[in-house]
């Protein structure tokens, strides 16, 4: 019956050459989301939705570059201003306008910490937002700060009249943004079903309809797509793609992120507080075979932390070399240190492949290693112990911080004053510094290559690969994931 | 001929005890896993992830195939064994003998002891299992122990409320009273008098918990609590497994079928063992 | 009966305050929920501010006795992560929990009891033995595993059913079942046991002896009275039901308490962890209790007491 009447209807539009097959898009995430209000929670179970509802300040395209969105202009007037000039002729859901008044409040909402924003610290640096004549917007940073239009990319524009009329916990319920999607309806613990918003200043969304689900089971989300119950399915691994493999209706979609996987290791306990062990452990870890025998979703080996999707990464870092006898001699004229018992901690939410692969590795040249996984706060809470010492030997991490700024990794993960940072080094403190605050191109592209090389010469932390984000698609669907790993919905389609 | 009747009749009997029998087999599996693995369960290759039962490599057969690590999925299976088997014997061990004991005090006892007791079961039967589960586990960290420390915490109530309401029925009994009037101690009573007679019961849930243990492994390792990895359990390779069903069928089917078998010979065993103390009595 | 109502329900509320209050510390010893909230690479300032915010800065003494205050109040605050209140967070949950666990309660019913008739009424023959093996190999297959071969087969395969989510009846036949089918064994090793003990009565040998058909012996009174022992397992399977449901719940992205506990738990939202908890242990302590009071019924030898 299903097919007759796909056939028919597929006849009708050749026929009658309507303007639009608008069918509905069903999304398979992995949670719903914690928040529609964009100024509250920041995960991708969220953002993925909300993203749709609201504008953002400026946003990137499909390759990475930063293009105008609400605001069409942007100029610095000093060191410490940036001069926003707002869209013409957008408006919310609700039909009132967008004003520059709405920026601003949309910016002095999430700095400020009576809001208790989860995203402060990505806005931090903000000391306020000011409107100015002819719907212009004035941003304050309390100094030079290069990352700030990296930044605005996550500002999401809220309705001043509405917030201030309805309240967070409102808003949050039924959110009114400008973007190409409305909110329609919130099935908790279900789904989030957003219809398109036929007056949207942009580029039109494709679908009449989207509805974001909740699928927390991985392989439910791939059997989902199989049956045709979803057309988008987030969270898959390069094992789980293989499935789709066989089935022309469906395909593997992936690309390289901003996400950079690393190990970091505890420079305040030995093993690894010897730095011809730190060499040795780097030896031992094959990054290809990890990135390309194991992972195999287009995976690059890295010897740095951060990405060709970041602005700082610096091509002429040499790789790491893999020489496993070689590891294998330095453990051995260090057997009593390098045999000292060391914790590999690690949370369900990570490829357990990766990390149970990284421990034989690291045990095959004589290091002894063992697993802990626990849940994510455990694991939070013993890796950034206050106390160096008690943090574990050895972790796994694939960090984001949707920047595509170096900053934003080499700066928490290094810098002595940050609290996941197990390294003291004078030198680095000053780079790190210096790339944040100038607003010099080269300068920081001179200071971040610095930082990367002291970091693969001391290996204080041992970058292994970048990391690939693959999706499940219909395919007929057309979609092309980025390293920002954004989902808008208006740049979507089907091809049919 | 009627000694051959006997002998076959014997034999009939002793074959419908198959549980029994395939439980101890399994369990020879578990203790001689070593010997009988072809290859170190833990020992990962890259480059032979994946492959179907009886592929070859350097002269090492995988006989049911490697799993997503390269690793044995037979070899895994036979260690698997230890795991999963030594995680149920211990968990239902310990929990029995918590359960057994405030059972049999509280229902012998009664007054002030039954009521605080029997609120503790209450207590520890209100929380969810998953909660002490995760709270265990950032406690004490992760591992096999302390996966043994779980399921006795959530299983030892069930078996405190069998063993009180057993108690309760016969502490009244002339037996038992005869014996408190010839001045035997609380210990004593208990020891010698009540658990005897309600030891049939006990043993039933103990036969049937034990293979509710080995699946509840399995359920830790599915919410990624359970043992820690590379170690091992068939609920760990299953739960794993289960993702490549359609493109590695083996990883998930054969911990799978040993566990299912584990499980329905300890229930088949209980079940049995019911019948067998419902028909004495 | 009133007395001994009371002072059980007067226990059952020390139990309750006891399992709260050991959840309320064991949870904020075991985890922050900030470290969750924020992104990775936020500074500790950005989350001594996020602590603040949300009131988490406070001593812990204090932070218990204003709880206490608002359990008083019925009011269970707001959740941490889900920016909402948790009662309407839990409304939310409650109507999809209570449909599963009908629903395999249904399932375990209407199979568990006729197989645990016709395995009592076909005592020691094969038929009776076969069915036994079918109903423990139910029993011993791992939800998990069931659940998702349950989808690939009539979700994906056959197309008969939806692979997950809910909605429509159709939705719900996959999870029951696989719900249903752990206590399936126990209502028909039950529903045996209890049916042989009547068959061995007087009355059904007095009234075989006149000649009554089994099946007018089943309709008329075996199916009466073994029903005591059914009900009174009932309450304990039924609160096994509400709780124990986490698995199915997560492979058929089923929106139910059992999902939400453990999602709670892991991100550390102590609001909603506490208001399930506390929920739960009614749930369970009355069940207990409605147990205790139908123990008594089914074996006149157990006297009822509050306290000796």
């Amino acid at each position: 019956m299903r097919p007759l009447t796909g056939l028919l209807t597929g006849v009708a539009i050749t026929v009658l050459a309507l303007p639009a097959f608008a069918r509905d898009v069903t999304i398979d995430l992995t949670g719903e989301p914690s928040s529609l209000d964009p100024h509250m929670q920041w995960n991708p179970d969220s953002y993925y939705v909300y993203r749709n509802i609201f504008d953002n300040v400026v946003t990137r395209d499909n390759d990475g570059a930063i293009v105008p969105q609400i605001a069409t202009e942007w100029n610095y007037a000093s060191e410490t201003e940036l001069v926003l000039t707002i869209r013409d002729g957008v408006t919310f859901h609700d039909g009132e306008p967008l004003t520059a008044e709405d920026v601003a409040f949309s910016v002095n909402r999430i700095i400020d910490p009576e809001f208790g924003s989860p995203q402060l610290g990505q806005f931090n640096q903000i000391e306020m937002a000011e409107v100015m004549e002819g719907n212009k917007v004035k941003l304050t940073t309390k100094g030079p700060y290069p990352a700030l239009l990296a930044q605005l990319v996550k500002l999401s524009v809220v309705p001043q009249h509405i917030v201030e009329e309805v309240g967070k916990d409102a808003f949050n319920e039924a959110p009114v943004g400008s973007g190409p999607y409305s909110f329609e309806d919130w099935n908790r613990g279900v789904s989030v079903t957003l219809a398109k918003n036929d007056s949207y200043w942009g580029e039109d969304g494709p679908f009449d309809n989207a509805v974001f689900r909740a699928v927390p089971d991985a392989a439910t989300r791939i059997a989902n797509l199989q049956a045709g119950t979803a057309d988008l399915v987030v969270g898959l691994d390069s094992d789980g793609a293989m499935q789709l493999a066989g089935n022309p209706a469906v395909k593997a979609l992936s690309t390289p992120t901003e996400r950079v996987a690393f190990m970091g290791m505890n420079l305040d306990k030995p093993p690894f507080s010897d730095p011809e062990l730190r060499r040795a452990a780097s030896l031992a870890i094959d990054s290809v075979a990890i990135a390309e025998g194991l992972l195999g979703a287009g995976e690059v080996p890295m010897a740095q932390l951060s990405s060709p999707a970041h602005f700082g990464y610096a091509p002429d870092i040499a790789p790491f070399e893999y020489d496993p006898e070689q590891a294998a001699e330095i453990v051995a004229s260090k057997s009593e240190m390098a045999a000292t018992p060391a914790t590999f901690a690690t949370a369900p939410v990570f490829d357990q492949r990766v990390v149970q692969a990284l421990q034989q590795m690291l045990n095959d040249v004589g290091f002894n290693i063992s697993i802990s996984m626990t849940d994510m706060p455990t694991y939070l809470a013993a890796a950034r112990a206050p106390d160096r010492a008690e943090r574990p030997e050895l972790n796994f991490g694939r960090w984001s911080c949707a920047c595509q700024d170096a900053d934003g990794i080499a700066y928490p993960l290094l810098h002595s004053g940050s609290s996941w940072s197990r390294v003291s080094n004078a030198e680095l403190d000053a780079l790190l510094e210096e790339a944040r605050t100038s607003l010099d191109e080269n300068v920081r592209l001179a200071a971040y290559e610095k930082v990367h090389q002291i970091v693969r010469d001391d290996y204080l932390v041992r970058p292994i690969y970048q990391a690939a984000v693959l999706y499940g698609a219909r395919a007929e669907l057309e979609f092309e994931p980025t390293a920002n790993e954004s989902m808008f919905l208006n740049r979507m389609s089907w091809s049919e | 001929m009627s000694a051959a009747v006997s002998l076959r009749a014997r034999s009939a009997r002793a074959l419908s005890w198959w549980p029994a029998w395939l439980l101890g087999l399994l369990v020879l599996a578990a203790i001689f896993a070593p010997w009988l693995a072809p290859m170190d369960p833990d020992r990962q290759n890259l480059l032979a992830r994946l492959k179907d039962p009886g592929f070859e490599t350097r002269g090492a057969t995988y006989w049911l195939g490697s799993d997503e690590l390269g690793r044995d999925v037979l070899s895994r299976v036979i260690h698997g064994a230890r795991v999963s088997i030594s995680v149920a014997v211990l968990s239902v061990l310990l929990s029995g003998a918590v359960g057994v004991a405030v059972g049999m005090l509280a229902g012998y006892l009664r007054g002030w002891v039954e009521t605080v007791l029997m609120r503790l079961v209450d207590i520890f039967l209100s929380i969810p299992a998953i909660l002490l589960a995760i709270i265990t586990v950032a406690v004490l960290g992760p591992g096999f122990v302390n996966v043994i420390l779980v399921l006795a915490l959530t299983r030892w109530p069930r078996y405190a409320r069998v063993a009180y309401g057993q108690t309760l029925a016969i502490a009244d009994r002339p037996f038992v009273r005869l014996s408190r009037a010839m001045g035997a101690g609380t210990p004593r009573v208990l020891w010698q008098h009540i658990l005897p007679n309600i030891a049939g019961p006990l043993l039933v849930v103990a036969t049937l918990e034990f293979g509710l243990m080995v699946l509840f492994e399995a359920g830790l390792s599915f919410l990624g609590l359970g043992v820690q990895p590379p170690m091992a359990s068939w609920g760990a390779m299953l739960s794993v497994g289960r993702n490549y069903i359609a493109t590695a069928w083996w990883i998930a089917t054969f911990p799978g079928l040993a566990l299912f078998l584990l499980v329905l010979s300890a229930n088949m065993l209980g079940d049995r063992m019911g019948d067998v103390i419902g028909k004495g009595r | 009966m009133l007395r001994f109502l009371l002072q059980r329900g007067g226990q059952a509320l020390v139990a309750v305050f006891g399992v709260v209050t050991l959840v309320f510390f064991i949870q904020r010893l075991t985890g922050d929920p900030v470290l969750l909230l924020v992104p990775e690479t936020a500074t500790e300032q950005d989350i001594e501010a996020m602590r603040v915010s949300l009131g988490l800065d406070r001593p812990l003494g204090v932070q218990y006795v204003e709880f206490l205050f608002d359990m008083l109040r019925l009011d269970l605050g707001r959740s941490f992560v889900q920016n909402a209140q948790v009662w309407d967070i839990l409304l939310s949950r409650i109507p999809q929990t209570l449909q599963l666990a009908a629903g395999a309660l249904v399932v375990a019913l209407l199979i568990g009891l006729p197989l645990g008739l016709i395995m009592a009424l076909t005592r020691g023959r094969a038929i009776s033995r076969a069915i036994m093996g079918l109903v423990l190999a139910f029993q011993s297959l791992p939800t998990f595993w069931s659940g998702i071969m349950m989808i690939l087969v009539f979700g994906v395969w056959l197309k008969w059913l939806p692979p997950s989510g809910t909605g429509t009846l159709a939705h719900l036949v996959m999870p029951s079942i696989a719900l249903g089918l752990l206590s399936l064994a126990t209502y028909a090793r039950i529903m045996r046991s209890a049916v042989i003990d009547e068959l061995g009565k007087d009355y059904v040998r007095s009234a075989r002896a006149r000649g009554v058909t089994t099946g007018r012996l089943v309709r008329r009174h075996l199916l009466r009275n073994s029903s005591i022992p059914v009900i009174s397992i009932t309450a304990l399977e039924l609160s096994q039901l509400l709780a124990g449901a986490v698995i199915v719940e997560t492979v058929f992205a089923w929106p139910g308490l059992g999902l939400l506990t453990v999602q709670s738990i892991a991100s550390r939202d102590f609001m909603v962890v506490q208001a399930v908890v506390l929920l739960g242990a009614f749930v369970t302590i009355a069940a207990n209790l409605a147990a205790d009071i139908l123990y008594t019924v089914v074996d006149p030898r157990v006297r009822l007491t509050g306290k000796a």
